[in-house]
């Protein structure tokens, strides 16, 4: 039973990033070599966050002050990035075969903030999809089952927020707007305290409102990508 | 913000969010159960017996089975899957029925209770090593009628069983409240268990070995380029023997009485054999009558008669008697013991300590503990005259114990190590050159219930340690002292115990010297007491510090006693050894020599050892002592027929690693939940994904438009680079 635990947990954590990299990302070969960079950008910022974490030994044990320096460190390389990509652009336009490329100049950062979220996701839910597949769950020493699946949900949350947070924080710079750039870290701190709520088990009290945030995000991204709810209703009775 | 302040802001977060410390998942859901000790698997020549798991274990839903109520329903109306039944060992005879419909059974996990103690407990076969034994051998399993030996028993030890089954000592019971807890919480509602989370055990004792003997040596003998992956190894270990006189090649022919009890025990479950009532009530009784028999009659007067006695202790006897068997076949060959072989002629009587300790918790309350001898070699004309050479042993042996030995003549022969001699001797044993004699506690079925069982501990035996200091550390006090000052009482097992290991070697005194025995040298109940607390309760004992190896370092950490079973041949067990130092010590000339000089070639027919000693200083002890391999011929022998039956053929299983864990089992409410949410969610945003991208000229009217400067300078080096 619990194989289908695994393969049902991967489903729904990297079921819609693995669709969209399938459907944006992976038909050009820039956008997969930035996903990847990225990728790896977030996992520099983990590396010197774990460094912090484990050099402040009397702290270990209190999870939120790791949190705090992760958070920091992933938005300073999200920062890292967006340097990256501006001074690399003509370079990738050059060398890219899609003539497209840079239409959009938030495309590279929805790209880019794939690459974070799918590599903050992979982290985050690896060690919990390998002891999914055992033969046995949560319950004995409490929590319940369940854990396995507010934790991909929560995850694919992350991804997805990522994803949103880098368009988001690209067009602040882009535009100096600092409030759009307050909104990313706000709502970065905001979400990852409300997983603390899981070792309560309030499993509702954390998912509910990260998902709140991530349709609040989703919509502010989408308004700085230029669409606007009209132009989307209207994509469905034009005839092209 | 300036730096105090975040200073204040982190100590308030802290304060709020404080002590939410990681723990690894895996912990969280697995519990090891720790202590336990697992049924593994032995061949011999034509059958696997036994338990082994999958590769992966076995993993069952927890049921406690107290009744048949119980049982019944794990076969016919349980529809969770697989179970493990969790049983007591007062209840262990359920198994028997799970045995019989296993199709629902995943394994079985034991305990033992201190509270609820089963009335018998023993897996051994009806007719123990019926098969190696000789004729007119009366017990049979397959035929009705007949005398029975150990009738309670389940014969679960030679037989294949098809789960696994696993045993929680008393020491462990914590492990079993763990388990308690865990299924009260989830699997109380019998009726209702499909689709709910399930308190559930995995057991995981994989075997490498499989089919019987003959297959599993041949496929550890064929070797790789490299390396040899054995599979199963034979059973075996040592015995010990030790000569009242010492014994060369050039000596005269001396006749030699063989006194033997065997050392070692089994039972289902690796590492528990205590084997109190089945080995070590016979082993500490003949270590010290000869420790007696060798002050009664000092070595210096070794050339003044011509009787010498060989005590022996034989290893393996409970798997088709390996020690015995090989014994007699060496006998045969002229090659045993190795530095002065006997011939089968020499040996005039063999005297056997046989079950003898089963009657002890029978009689606790009285100083009396009867005894009967079975003599299988007496034709019917030559009892009634009262002159042969082993009535006449019996009646001395009788009188040196005050009580009446009845001499057992026409009876079937209990299981014993004389099946051996008789089988393979049988030129000496059927025309009465070998007069033998079986000292047993019973008549016709067996007084230990718990024989070769993982329950045959110290408090079958009524045995109780007493804990004496010894004066001066080297001398014990005599039983006579210790019941005059109230330490020991007569109906004690240790003075029981005492008096007939000296009525033995008084017996063999009058043998030996041709005069009854007038002096007061006796066996010390003191003695008996520290040696049976050595063999059942803790290693790390006193006589043992002695014995022990003058190199090694201090004492060991006492985790119990060592256990009986022979175990494998490529690894010599510790009890063979402790006896055998033990017999050294007791009854070997101390030598005035160094440890160089003691690790000098002695004088023939003689070992010297470098032990400990009583103020453990050191001391070089001079002594007949010695070990040989009990290692069964068929496996020395070349092309030897596995099916042949001659000879045992035990080999046991090589596995890498037994564990218990418990957990809880899925329910499949969670799997549902999240392959639903997944498809959801993976399907919507496949069609958001694919609806932006199409009409993404239509929704994205307004898009931040691309300040992308193409930097000539920058192009023409990439278009002048061949990529």
């Amino acid at each position: 039973m619990t194989l289908a635990e695994f393969f049902s947990c991967s489903l729904l954590a990297f079921g819609a990033p693995i669709v969209m990299f399938a459907m944006t990302v992976a038909t050009d070969p820039v956008r997969i070599i930035i996903m990847i960079a990225a990728a790896f950008g977030w996992l520099l910022s983990f590396l010197l966050s774990s460094l912090v974490w484990y050099a402040v030994v009397p702290l270990r044990s209190y999870l939120i002050f790791g949190m705090i320096f992760a958070i920091i460190f992933q938005e300073l390389f999200r920062y890292g990035m967006y340097l990256l990509l501006r001074k690399t652009e003509a370079g990738l336009k050059e060398i890219s075969e899609n003539h497209e490329i840079g239409s959009n100049k938030l495309e590279m950062a929805y790209v880019s903030g794939l690459g974070f979220g799918t590599m903050s996701g992979a982290f985050a839910l690896v060690n919990v999809l390998a002891d999914s597949i055992g033969p046995g769950t949560l319950g004995l020493s409490g929590g319940t089952e369940y854990f396995f699946v507010t934790s991909s949900a929560m995850t694919l949350c992350m991804i997805l927020l990522n994803t949103f947070w880098s368009i988001i924080f690209f067009s602040g710079f882009d535009e100096k707007n600092y409030l759009k750039i307050l909104w990313v870290i706000i709502s970065h701190f905001f979400v990852s305290f409300l997983s603390l709520l899981n070792s309560r088990e309030l499993y509702a009290a954390s998912i509910l409102p990260s998902y709140i945030v991530l349709m609040i995000t989703s919509y502010i991204a989408f308004r700085c990508a230029g669409g606007s709810s009209k132009t989307f209703i209207q994509s469905f009775s034009a005839r092209s | 913000m300036s730096l105090k302040n975040i200073y204040l802001l982190v100590t308030i977060i802290l304060l709020i969010f404080k002590g939410y410390s990681c723990e690894r998942l895996h912990e969280l859901i697995y519990s090891s159960i720790e202590g336990s000790a697992a049924c593994f698997r032995r061949l011999n020549g034509t059958h696997q017996t036994g338990c082994s798991t999958s590769d992966k274990g076995a993993v069952g839903v927890v049921h406690f089975v107290q009744d048949h109520d119980d049982v019944l329903w794990l076969a016919t109306n349980a529809s969770a899957g697989p179970y493990m039944a969790v049983v007591s060992t007062s209840k262990f005879g359920l198994v028997e029925f799970l045995i019989d419909h296993p199709t629902n059974i995943a394994g079985v996990l034991t305990y033992e209770n201190a509270s609820d103690i089963p009335s018998f407990f023993t897996h051994d076969t009806r007719c123990p090593n019926e098969f190696s034994s000789a004729d007119g051998n009366q017990c049979s399993s397959s035929k009705e009628g007949g005398v029975v030996w150990n009738e309670k028993g389940t014969g679960l030890l030679k037989r294949e069983i098809p789960f696994p089954i696993f045993f929680i000592p008393e020491s462990r019971y914590e492990e079993i409240e763990k388990i308690s807890h865990c299924f009260g919480r989830f699997n109380y509602d019998k009726n209702n268990q499909r689709g709910r989370s399930l308190c559930s055990i995995q057991l995981n004792s994989f075997m490498f070995a499989a089919i019987n003997t003959e297959v599993c040596m041949r496929r550890s003998a064929t070797s790789t380029i490299v390396t040899t992956t054995k599979v199963c190894d034979p059973l075996g270990d040592q015995n010990v023997y030790y000569s009242l006189f010492p014994r060369t090649k050039e000596s005269k022919k001396q006749s030699i009485t063989l006194v033997t009890a065997r050392i070692d025990s089994a039972s289902l479950f690796d590492g528990v054999s205590p084997g109190a009532a089945s080995s070590v009530v016979g082993l500490v009784t003949l270590i010290s009558a000869a420790a007696a028999l060798a002050q009664l009659i000092p070595v210096s007067k070794s050339n003044l008669y011509d009787t010498n006695i060989l005590w022996t202790l034989f290893n393996g006897e409970a798997f088709d008697y390996i020690g015995s068997q090989r014994v007699a076949y060496d006998i045969k060959r002229g090659v045993w013991p190795p530095n002065a072989p006997l011939a089968p002629t020499d040996v005039k009587l063999h005297v056997e300590i046989g079950q003898i300790g089963g009657s002890l918790s029978d009689y606790v309350n009285e100083n009396i503990w009867p005894l009967n001898a079975f003599v299988p070699t007496l034709a019917p004309s030559t009892i009634n005259d009262g002159e042969n050479d082993i009535q006449i042993f019996l009646k001395q042996l009788s009188n040196a114990y005050n009580m009446t030995i009845p001499g057992i003549f026409n009876g079937s022969l209990p299981p014993s190590s004389i099946h051996s001699f008789r089988r393979i001797l049988s030129n000496v044993t059927e025309t009465g050159e070998m007069l033998e004699m079986l000292l047993v506690d019973h008549k016709e079925t067996f007084t230990n219930v718990f024989y070769n069982s993982a329950l045959d501990n110290s408090d079958k035996i009524a045995y109780a340690y007493k804990n004496i200091s010894m004066i001066n550390n080297v001398t014990f006090i005599s039983t006579a002292e210790l019941i005059a000052d109230g330490l020991m009482k007569e109906t004690d097992t240790q003075v029981k115990i005492s008096r007939l290991a000296t009525a033995l070697a008084h017996a063999l005194y009058q043998r030996v010297v041709g005069e009854a025995y007038t002096g007061n040298i006796t066996v010390s109940a003191h003695l008996v007491d520290e040696m049976l607390y050595c063999f059942l309760k803790n290693e790390t004992c006193k006589l043992l510090s002695a014995a022990e190896f003058g190199g090694n370092e201090g004492p060991r950490e006492g985790a119990g006693p060592a256990p009986l079973y022979v175990g494998v041949t490529s690894w010599n067990t510790v009890a063979p050894v402790f006896a055998g130092h033990l017999l050294a010590l007791l009854t070997g000339t101390q030598l005035s020599l160094n440890k160089s000089q003691c690790e000098t070639k002695p004088e023939s027919g003689y070992t010297r050892l470098w032990l400990k000693g009583w103020n453990h200083s050191g001391v070089c002890i001079e002594t007949t002592m010695n070990f040989s391999q009990a290692l069964s011929p068929a496996f020395i022998i070349s092309d030897y027929d596995f099916k042949s039956g001659t000879y045992s053929t035990w080999t046991e299983s090589v596995w890498q690693t037994m564990w218990a864990r418990v957990f809880v089992s899925a329910s499949g409410g969670s799997a549902c939940v999240a392959a639903a949410t997944g498809a959801v969610s993976t399907l919507i945003a496949a069609l958001l994904t694919f609806w932006l991208r199409r009409h993404s000229s239509l929704i994205f009217v307004d898009p931040p438009s691309a300040t992308i400067v193409v930097d000539d300078a920058a192009s023409g080096i990439l278009r002048s680079v061949n990529c």
